[in-house]
């Protein structure tokens, strides 16, 4: 018996996916301070807007206005996932270990999936003590939104692995003095996301934009479903149709990003 | 039969003639080495090998698999360990070597790495964080992780640049006796002449991107008129000919 299973096999597609899952939950396991930006940052943040929100209720603001810990517990979503999608990868880059993973078998699909695994259950897990917490200090959480929360977060969450491969890409395309990009990237879209404010508010040119992005037909959605007027399952549809053209855009973007590493010497860099 | 067929391999960054058609072979149980001063080429060539670096033109050719079309098979065989490549720094000796036995797929992941810890001599320090070894005991878990998948062909860059001469040593006997066991082929750039004298089948020497000369050790020294293979290479370094 060799080894290894057929490097083409279901057994074998699963274990490498399985190693880069590992390799993830080692890594975040043996890197206490990374629990920091996982859960210490979110929860300030969400201390603060948990304040706001409370000032705004006492205030009698409509519930569709001052909604605003809702919002930030369901942009939480975007950002955690875009930031550690590209967190895993730019470990490998620091640790100069890209060029051992890319000398292996695995496949660019593979990588993706293994590490969009990990990724999605940080944000689960994230996102569960966060509304969790909100519930407990201010009595709201995702949990207030309904069953609807459900499909928002994977809207959210879908949005957030499309930004981080295009951060993954940018960093492959044109080098590691990109990396800030992928700290701010799911920031950049933040404006036109409509997460505090509704779309109608932003000039005709952003507003364009703005329903070209994913969350602001979830947030729109939000909006819409705290004001009593139910789930808005076509915004919904939407929002999930440019959550797979985004996607498709991101990994396409990526493997072109890959094949220009490897055609300009790019990707050895990566071993300097 | 060949394990490698490397043909007419270019290469060309900017103004530069990186790789300027490099051929070559390895056969089954042989180890090759690239050698050349700085800059001749050699790693990047290595690098078109594993697909990590697209060649201008010529071919790559690894098991029988062509490496633009059949990359992952023909790497699942091979694999590759270099002195400036590192592994996730936080992650434990054990921790590492089980990613990379998942990431070759293997059958049995735990007993593979009590393997390989055994056979490197590494048991002891499974529980440190890469990060916290040395460069030698780094080195011992970069092989490890290369000897992972009982690999048909091992390609090595500078396998022994941070080892003392006892580790280097050691080093050496274990990769050779592996090999002569396994009928494992290898492929090897090294600074060290001696290594090469020791390790190597043949030897390719190569400059400005091109390879200039070929030959067993013996061969090479008696071709160019010198004593040995660290005389060869001043000579090729500095731009002389075979006496």
């Amino acid at each position: 018996m060799t080894v290894a299973y057929d490097v083409a096999s279901g057994a074998a597609r699963r274990r490498r996916v399985a190693g880069i899952v590992r390799r993830d939950v080692y890594a975040l396991h043996r890197n206490g301070g990374r629990l920091l930006d996982i859960f210490f940052w979110p929860v300030l943040e969400l201390v603060i807007w948990g304040f706001v929100t409370a000032f705004l209720r006492a205030n009698n603001v409509p519930i569709a206005v001052s909604m605003l810990l809702g919002a930030v517990l369901l942009w939480h979503a975007v950002a955690r996932a875009q930031a550690e999608l590209a967190m895993v990868f730019m470990q490998d880059v620091w640790s100069r270990n890209l060029l051992n993973v890319f000398a292996g078998p695995i496949s660019l699909g593979e990588f993706l999936a293994g590490h969009v695994i990990f990724v999605a259950g940080l944000v689960t897990a994230s996102t569960a003590v966060l509304s969790t917490l909100a519930l407990l200090l201010y009595g709201i959480g995702v949990t207030t939104i309904g069953p609807a929360a459900v499909p928002f977060l994977v809207v959210l969450t879908g949005m957030g692995w499309g930004l981080g491969i295009i951060a993954i890409g940018i960093v492959i395309r044109f080098g590691e003095g990109t990396q800030s990009v992928a700290w701010v990237l799911a920031a950049a879209f933040q404006p036109f996301a409509a997460v505090f404010y509704p779309v109608a508010v932003l000039p005709p040119v952003a507003q364009a934009i703005a329903w070209a992005v994913p969350a602001s037909h979830v947030f729109e959605g939000l909006r819409g479903l705290l004001a009593g007027h139910g789930i808005d399952w076509a915004g919904l549809a939407t929002a999930a149709a440019l959550d797979v053209a985004l996607l498709a855009g991101a990994v396409a973007f990526l493997a072109h990003a890959l094949r220009h590493a490897r055609r300009t010497g790019r990707l050895s860099k990566f071993g300097e | 039969m060949d394990v490698l067929t490397v043909t007419a391999l270019r290469k060309r960054f900017g103004p530069v003639e990186a790789v300027d058609g490099v051929s070559f072979t390895v056969g089954a149980g042989e180890a090759v080495a690239l050698l050349g001063p700085n800059g001749a080429g050699k790693t990047t060539t290595l690098h078109m090998v594993l697909g990590l670096t697209r060649p201008d033109s010529g071919t790559v050719e690894m098991f029988g698999h062509d490496m633009t079309r059949d990359r992952a098979r023909a790497l699942a065989r091979a694999n590759f360990a270099a002195s400036y490549l590192h592994l996730p720094a936080v992650l434990r000796v054990e921790e590492v070597l089980t990613v990379y036995a998942h990431l070759y797929a293997l059958r049995r992941p735990a007993v593979r790495v009590a393997e390989m810890l055994e056979l490197l001599e590494i048991g002891h320090l499974r529980r440190q964080r890469f990060a916290r070894l040395s460069s030698g005991q780094q080195t011992r878990v970069l092989l490890a992780k290369a000897l992972l998948n009982d690999p048909g062909l091992l390609i090595l860059d500078e396998p022994t640049a941070n080892l003392d001469p006892d580790a280097a040593d050691r080093i050496r006997r274990l990769l050779a006796e592996q090999a002569a066991r396994s009928g494992r082929a290898m492929l090897i750039t090294s600074h060290n002449m001696r290594e090469v004298e020791r390790m190597c089948d043949r030897v390719h020497f190569v400059s400005g991107g091109r390879i200039v000369a070929t030959g067993s050790a013996a061969e090479l020294a008696g071709a160019y008129g010198v004593d040995d293979l660290e005389a060869v290479f001043l000579r090729v370094a500095r731009g002389g000919g075979p006496a």
